[in-house]
This record gives C-alpha cells, sequence and structure tokens, in this order.
C-alpha cells in the first residue's frame, strides 16, 4: 500500500502540473460593473470570440440595489474586484487609494488606449498628473447624432396621429393635447388610460426634479445650471424658480385631474417600464436611455403606441437647447484595483477590447453575417439582420453585446473610415433603419432622426456640471443628501395636495430648500472655473 | 441525576467539576470562539466613531475628533424623527406579531384534523423564507391602486369607491410594515410557542375539564399561563431588536411620499453615513444604538423581576 502511494506520487505532480498549464491557458478577472445586468449567459456570439481571441474570461458582479451603497461598502471592506465601475463614484475609489495609476500600464502595454484616448488626456489627469480610470466612451474621430435625443416630453404616437401631428411646444400644449385625448379614449386596449407618469424611484427621481432645467431650454446639467453672464458661467439654482413652480403646479392640476397617473410617486422603476410598455400611457418625460427599455417593447409588440420625443419648454419664448453634443465622462470609469494581480494582462485586455476592430464586432457584429459593406465602404444592414437586432433580448443573450459594451471602455462617434462606431447613428440610416412606426412619425414631420426636432446643441467646454462630484462626506455633501431628502419629500406633496394648499406647500418648499444649496453652489462654481481654465 | 449527586457526594471542587463536564465544556467551546471574533472583536471598531476614519489608512494613524460625531448626529432633526419612526414601528411590529403568533398557536392547538393543521402550519410560515426583496413587490402590487388586489376587493365589495393609494399616505406606513410583518412572520413566530404548549401536562386539561372549564376557559386558566415564562423570555430578548426595527422591509417599501415616517436608523446608517463615506458617523449612530439596546433589556428584565415573571439574567 505504501509503495503504491509513492510510485502514485510523481504522476500526481504530473496531472496537477497539467491542470494548472491548462488553467492559465484562461486568464481569469473579477470585474464589477455599476450597473444591474442579468448574469452571463456563459456563451455569447460576441463572447465567444474576445474569450478565444485573448484568453481572458471574466468574473462579473453587476449591480444590485443602490451603487452608492455598494461602493460603501467595497471601501469599507478594501475587498475590491480587479477591474472597477463605478458611475459617478469612481473618484471616490481612487481617493481611498483603490485604483492604479494607469499611466506606465497605457505607454508601455497599450498603444490602441493610448492612441484612442489621446484626445481625452488632459480632461483625465487627477491633480497628481495621474490617470486613474479610462471613459466608458472615448470619442476619436468626432462626435455622432443619435435618432433620439437624450431626453425629452415623450408623448404616445396615438395621440398625436390622432390630433394631425401638430407642432407644440409649450407644457401647456402638451398637457392640452393629453387631457383631449384621455376625454375622448378613457380606455385603450380595455385597460384605463394614463395621462402622464413621472419617476420617482429612489436616485432615479431625477427624472421628476430636473425637469424645470429643460423647461428653461438647458440641457442635462444636473441640480444647478452654469448661466453664462458677463462671459463666465455663473451656477444657479432653479429648484425655486418660477419654471419649478409653474411646473409642479401644471403636475399638481394635472393630477387632480386625473391625468397624471395616481401612483405614480410610488412605483418603482419595474412598474414604470411595465407601464410604459402597455402602450396605455400617454406621456412622461425622461432621459432616453431610462425609458428606452420601455420604447424598445412598445416598437417590438406595439409599434401604434411609441413614444415621441418632444422639445417642450415652459413659454414659447424660451430657446430650447435641449439637446448634448456626445461627451466623454471625464469623471467616472473603468479602473484597475490595486487587488489585481496581473496589471499589465488587465490593461491589455482592455486595449484589446477598445480597438476598433473589437468596437465593430460589439456594435456592428461579423461583416457578411450581421452587417455588409456597400460600394462606398459604409455598412448596412439587410432587413433581416435588421430585425435581429431590433430584439433586445436577441442582442443581450445571444449577441452578448451588452456585457462588453457599457461599462467598458468604448469608442462613439465616427470611426476612421467614415462609418459610425454606433449602427444607430451611422447617417444614412437612421432614417432608412428606423422601424416603419418611426417613420411615419418622422414623415409627417418632415426630419430624417427625431433629434432634428430639437434645435442644435450649443458647444460648452465644461459641460456638463453633473459630473462634478461633492468631496465625500464635506458639508456640500451632507447638504445635497439634505437637499435631495427635502425634494422627495416636497415634490409628492406638491403635485398631489388639493390646488388650494399648493401656494401653502410651495413656500414651506422654498423656505426648506433655499438654505440647503449654498456649499454645493460654492463647489460646483470653483470647479466650472477650473475647467473652463484647464480644459 | 445520579452522576450529578454523587459528583457532589464526592466533594465536587471546581476542577473535578470541570473534569466530569468536559465533553460538555469542549462542545460550547466553538460557540464562545463565535461569540468572541463576531461580537466583541468588532467592539475595536467602535474607535472610529471618535475620529474622522478615511479607509486605506489604519486605524491608529486616524484623525482624532473626540465626540464631534455624537453632536453632529444630536444636532441633526432627522435624528429625532428616525428615532420616533423606528420606535413606533418597533413597538407596532413587536406587539402584532407577538399577539398574532400566539393567537395562532392557541387556535391551531384547537385543532383536531391533524392535515388541516399541519396545512395552515405549512401555509403560514411559508413567506417567512420569502425574502423581503420579494416579497416587498408582493406587497406592491397587492397595495397598488392599477388592480391591485386589496383595492379591487374593497372596490368590489362597495366598502370604498376611489382605489386608495396605500403606500403613498404617510399615516398609514407604519401600520403597511405592521402588518405586512404578521404575513411574513405569524407562522413562523407561532412554532415556538406550539413547542411551548406542547409541553404542558396533559393531567392539568383533564381537571380542569372535571371542573367544568370549556375550551376557552381551558385556554385561558391553562395554556395562557403556562406558556407565560416563554412569552415574557422572548419579550425581553426583542426588547434588545427595539431600535432596528427592520431594514430591507422599510427600504423597499418606502417612496418620497412617506419618507418622513419610512426612515429607520438602519437607512439613516446607510443614507447619510455609509454612503457618504462618513463611516465615523455611522459607527456613532451605532453605538447609540447599542447602548440604548442594552439599557431596554436590563430594564425589561428588572421589569419581569418586579412582576415575578420568568427573567433572562
Amino acid at each position: 500500500m505504501k509503495r503504491r502511494g509513492f510510485w502514485f506520487l510523481p504522476l500526481l505532480l504530473i496531472l496537477v502540473m497539467g491542470a494548472t498549464a491548462f488553467a492559465q491557458e484562461f486568464k481569469e478577472f473579477t470585474v464589477f460593473t455599476g450597473e444591474p445586468l442579468p448574469d452571463y449567459p456563459g456563451s455569447t456570439i460576441v463572447g465567444d470570440i474576445i474569450e478565444a481571441e485573448t484568453g481572458v474570461k471574466l468574473i462579473r458582479e453587476a449591480l444590485v440595489g443602490d451603487l452608492e451603497t455598494k461602493v460603501g461598502l467595497m471601501i469599507a471592506s478594501g475587498d475590491y474586484p480587479d477591474l472597477v465601475v463605478a458611475a459617478h463614484f469612481t473618484s471616490l475609489l481612487k481617493d481611498a487609494g483603490a485604483l492604479l495609476p494607469l499611466n506606465d500600464l497605457i505607454e508601455e502595454h497599450a498603444p490602441n488606449l493610448k492612441r484612442l484616448y489621446a484626445n481625452h488626456w488632459e480632461m483625465l489627469q487627477q491633480e497628481d498628473g495621474n490617470v486613474y480610470w479610462l471613459p466608458i466612451q472615448a470619442i476619436p474621430y468626432g462626435p455622432d447624432t443619435s435618432r433620439y435625443p437624450s431626453l425629452a416630453f415623450f408623448m404616445n404616437k396615438r395621440v398625436l396621429k390622432e390630433a394631425g401631428w401638430p407642432v407644440i411646444k409649450t407644457l401647456d400644449e402638451y398637457f392640452g393635447l393629453i387631457e383631449d385625448y384621455m376625454a375622448k379614449h378613457p380606455t385603450i386596449d380595455g385597460e384605463p388610460t394614463i395621462g402622464y407618469v413621472t419617476l420617482f424611484d429612489g436616485w432615479r427621481s431625477f427624472a421628476t426634479t430636473n425637469v424645470p432645467q429643460h423647461l428653461m431650454g438647458y440641457p442635462n446639467e444636473g441640480e444647478f445650471v452654469p448661466v453664462m453672464q458677463q462671459g463666465r458661467y455663473v451656477v444657479t439654482e432653479y429648484h425655486t424658480s418660477p419654471t419649478a413652480k409653474a411646473y409642479y403646479q401644471k403636475l399638481n392640476e394635472m393630477y387632480n385631474k386625473g391625468v397624471v397617473d395616481q401612483e405614480t410617486f410610488i412605483m418603482n422603476y419595474d412598474q414604470y417600464i411595465e407601464k410604459l410598455s402597455s402602450g396605455r400611457v400617454l406621456g412622461t418625460f425622461n432621459q432616453f436611455w431610462q425609458m428606452q427599455e420601455g420604447q424598445n417593447y412598445l416598437l417590438r409588440d406595439n409599434p401604434d403606441s411609441i413614444f415621441v420625443p418632444l422639445p417642450i419648454v415652459i413659454d414659447p419664448l424660451v430657446e430650447e437647447r435641449q439637446r448634448d453634443i456626445p461627451y466623454v465622462q471625464p469623471t467616472q470609469g473603468m479602473g484597475i484595483t490595486v487587488k489585481c494581480k496581473d496589471p499589465v494582462g488587465a490593461i491589455k485586455f482592455l486595449d484589446y477590447l477598445i480597438k476598433e476592430d473589437t468596437q465593430r464586432l460589439l456594435q456592428w457584429g461579423i461583416e457578411g453575417v450581421h452587417y455588409e459593406v456597400d460600394e462606398n465602404g459604409l455598412y448596412y444592414r439587410t432587413p433581416e439582420q435588421l430585425e435581429l437586432f431590433r430584439d433586445p433580448d436577441w442582442v443581450q443573450n445571444v449577441f452578448g453585446r451588452q456585457y462588453f459594451f457599457n461599462a467598458f471602455p468604448s469608442l462613439r462617434g465616427v470611426d476612421e473610415n467614415g462609418n459610425m462606431f454606433f449602427p444607430d447613428t451611422q447617417p444614412h440610416l437612421i432614417y432608412s433603419d428606423s422601424t416603419d412606426s418611426e417613420k411615419e412619425v418622422m414623415d409627417a414631420y418632415g426630419v430624417k432622426s427625431f433629434s432634428d426636432l430639437f434645435n442644435e446643441p450649443i458647444f460648452k467646454k465644461y459641460f456638463p456640471l453633473w459630473t462634478i462630484t461633492m468631496p465625500a462626506g464635506s458639508p456640500a455633501h451632507i447638504e445635497e443628501t439634505r437637499m435631495k431628502d427635502v425634494l422627495n419629500r416636497y415634490v409628492p406633496e406638491l403635485v398631489m395636495s388639493s390646488p388650494d394648499q399648493f401656494e401653502n406647500i410651495w413656500q414651506n418648499y422654498v423656505k426648506d430648500i433655499k438654505p440647503l444649496m449654498v456649499e454645493q453652489m460654492k463647489v460646483y462654481q470653483e470647479e466650472i472655473d477650473w475647467r473652463m481654465e484647464n480644459w | 441525576m445520579k452522576t450529578s449527586a454523587s459528583v457532589s457526594r464526592r466533594g465536587g471542587t471546581f476542577w473535578h467539576r470541570v473534569k466530569q463536564q468536559k465533553v460538555l465544556i469542549l462542545m460550547t467551546i466553538p460557540f464562545l470562539v463565535h461569540v468572541f471574533i463576531f461580537r466583541y472583536v468588532p467592539i475595536w471598531g467602535w474607535l472610529m466613531a471618535f475620529q474622522e476614519y478615511w479607509p486605506g489608512k489604519g486605524i491608529l494613524q486616524q484623525t482624532w475628533v473626540g465626540l464631534e460625531n455624537f453632536k453632529l448626529l444630536f444636532d441633526d432633526p432627522v435624528f429625532y424623527q428616525v428615532l420616533r419612526n423606528t420606535l413606533a414601528m418597533s413597538i407596532i411590529k413587536l406587539a402584532m406579531g407577538t399577539i398574532s403568533s400566539i393567537a395562532l398557536a392557541l387556535m391551531l392547538n384547537e385543532v383536531r384534523r391533524m392535515w388541516f393543521k399541519k396545512t395552515v402550519q405549512t401555509i403560514s410560515y411559508l413567506p417567512h423564507f420569502i425574502s423581503w426583496v420579494v416579497a416587498a413587490n408582493l406587497v406592491r402590487d397587492a397595495l397598488s391602486t392599477d388592480g391591485g388586489i386589496i383595492n379591487k376587493v374593497l372596490m368590489d365589495l362597495r366598502i370604498i369607491k376611489e382605489p386608495i393609494m396605500f403606500l403613498g399616505i404617510p399615516g398609514l406606513f407604519w401600520w403597511i410594515i405592521g402588518i405586512s410583518h404578521v404575513w411574513k412572520e405569524v407562522g413562523w413566530g407561532a412554532i415556538i410557542y406550539l413547542a411551548a404548549i406542547a409541553s404542558i401536562d396533559p393531567t392539568l386539561y383533564e381537571s380542569a375539564m372535571i371542573d367544568g372549564a370549556g375550551r376557552l376557559k381551558q385556554m385561558w386558566y391553562i395554556t395562557l399561563p403556562s406558556i407565560r415564562p416563554t412569552i415574557s423570555v422572548l419579550l425581553i430578548m426583542n426588547m434588545g431588536w427595539v431600535l432596528s426595527a427592520g431594514f430591507e422591509q422599510q427600504y423597499l417599501l418606502q417612496n418620497g411620499r412617506v419618507i418622513d415616517y419610512a426612515r429607520v436608523f438602519t437607512i439613516y446608517e446607510l443614507d447619510y453615513g455609509i454612503k457618504m463615506m462618513r463611516y465615523s458617523f455611522a459607527t456613532a449612530v451605532g453605538i447609540f444604538r447599542s447602548v440604548v439596546s442594552l439599557i431596554l433589556v436590563f430594564s425589561a428584565n428588572q421589569l419581569a423581576k418586579r412582576w415575578g415573571q420568568e427573567r433572562l439574567v
């Protein structure tokens, strides 16, 4: 027995060595992505190619619950994944010493990252001159425009069609149309019509509270807007502006008339998307990405009820500039943490992901299978290929784009040979690749893209304000939390109270929220001034 | 019985007893180690409450700020609101939870048909195993004004004309928490009382019956007094949890409309502590909770002693 054991030992050793050698063929990196995403299906079209070409397997952790909490706990425990994306809490990770400086790594091992992020390099350098994270989108060759603007008051196509495609501009006109349609059609497909919903779930509540700035004509700046005064951008608050008051008063009126959905302030995000997808919602305000899921389901299942984005302002005299030029978010991105045992391997993986060919694979797919090239070298998709990519489930679970895209460094805008990285923004295809339902609306308004319903955006160097974060735990940070508390408490009350109480509640709201802006505005102003000078 | 008697006769020195019970002692060691590691070692972290803690530095290299964090806490008007909500919801949950569990246990005890008793018991404790993440969505759906079952039933019975937005009424939030707690935990809570009831000597019932006591009287004069020690020990133990009225339940059912009534200590620590990287502040809140809980447990224990009830220590 004993002898036999000795005899086995060398064999065992060889076996173990063989096994580790085999395991080493796949490098493994743990990655945390700051957004909810179902588990990786195990095998996807792009995922398999990436795995085969890089020999890297990712062990993913997606966000469950609240990102701020997750990042806070991560820092408190010091337990980091190899790669991390923490949206606008990225700087907190850097402050906690969790991120590796990437300068030397990129210089030595990542020629593609160096080349493609060159335009943004200065913005990315922190006070110590190091770069700690790579923004999730780089724009190396110039920006693009999308089929949909990034935010809008959306209106159900049924309403516009029945009213004969009116051009509407103000909030009053917008709600007027909804009211008329509701009066004529109290039910849609046998269920009660919902006039207007506004999203107010947790951190997503900005879909409701950000609106006044857009009614004033601004794109999404965040909680404050920098207003140009005598050659300088002065940070200005809008939460207590006359526009805000008019907006909440309008919602209040509409709520009491039964136009605004009764449970709009207590539903969660899932319920919101469910309502939108049902096709019986006539209007909602949101940033496009927050309602896109609903729109995708409508495009597939209920094309008569898709949402049309409209440029709505408070007063016809307001100049509408709600669209934004695609920008790089220099304050957030993917970083490599100090816990990563193989930073060189990690940066090489990212370098592989960012290069044009990989990006094309992720966005367009495989030539001849998922897209074609015409005689001018422009990419397009056949109707069958298009049909595939219109199915969100297929794109996510079979094609696998989401698993390498939203959180990872990627490219947008024009590519090196005149195509767009995003098929959706390919200029000669925006119109022709639209669904019949979308085309009908575009034809009616004489545009080739929904973005064309809006004015051209203005370039602002600092843009946007919201990428500035308050120093963790500082008085300004505490103030920010308290201000959001006040908004969370008062906004539902302002909208849901009886109209004769509105004035009273508004007074209290202004009294409570005013003192909670001072410190924040100081921080924002300083940073805006700095950006105007240094970027 | 016999061995312990013989031990004391043979002198019963301390070491002798240790030797006699060494198996028992060995058995408790893992638990003592567990308690020490997970309950006592972390107390070291309380130091954070007196510092301006920043991750990445060792705990002794931090800046010391004395009682600054506690001052911030007691100066915060939100703190008093949180205290009120936590106490209110805890007491509601404790009272409703205890009474309903005892009631269910008493009723189940009277059921003659075994299959019916088992079925009811299983069904009633099933929700205990559902995570609050799922349960909260069930509660939300049931209370929805857009086709929620509760509103539908009330409207079909013509009790109300318009659907009521239950989750949007601040004054109702505490009760929704209480009732949903009962729905989720009633069966689970009843198990321990059922066990206590099962150990009551049947001869007591027999003699009560001979004296002419009906079922209700038997419940009142025999079952209830017999499980009184269990009730009082459980109540004392639960006093320690009064300042932690739960977390997921409130967190997942709250919304902007009712935030003033929904925020409990755990949510407060999260929103104003961990989320803002104010670990020291969060720790200070934690210390406050622990100290008050300790006082509450001891006072409840003291009260029980005075009333001649079973107690914990």
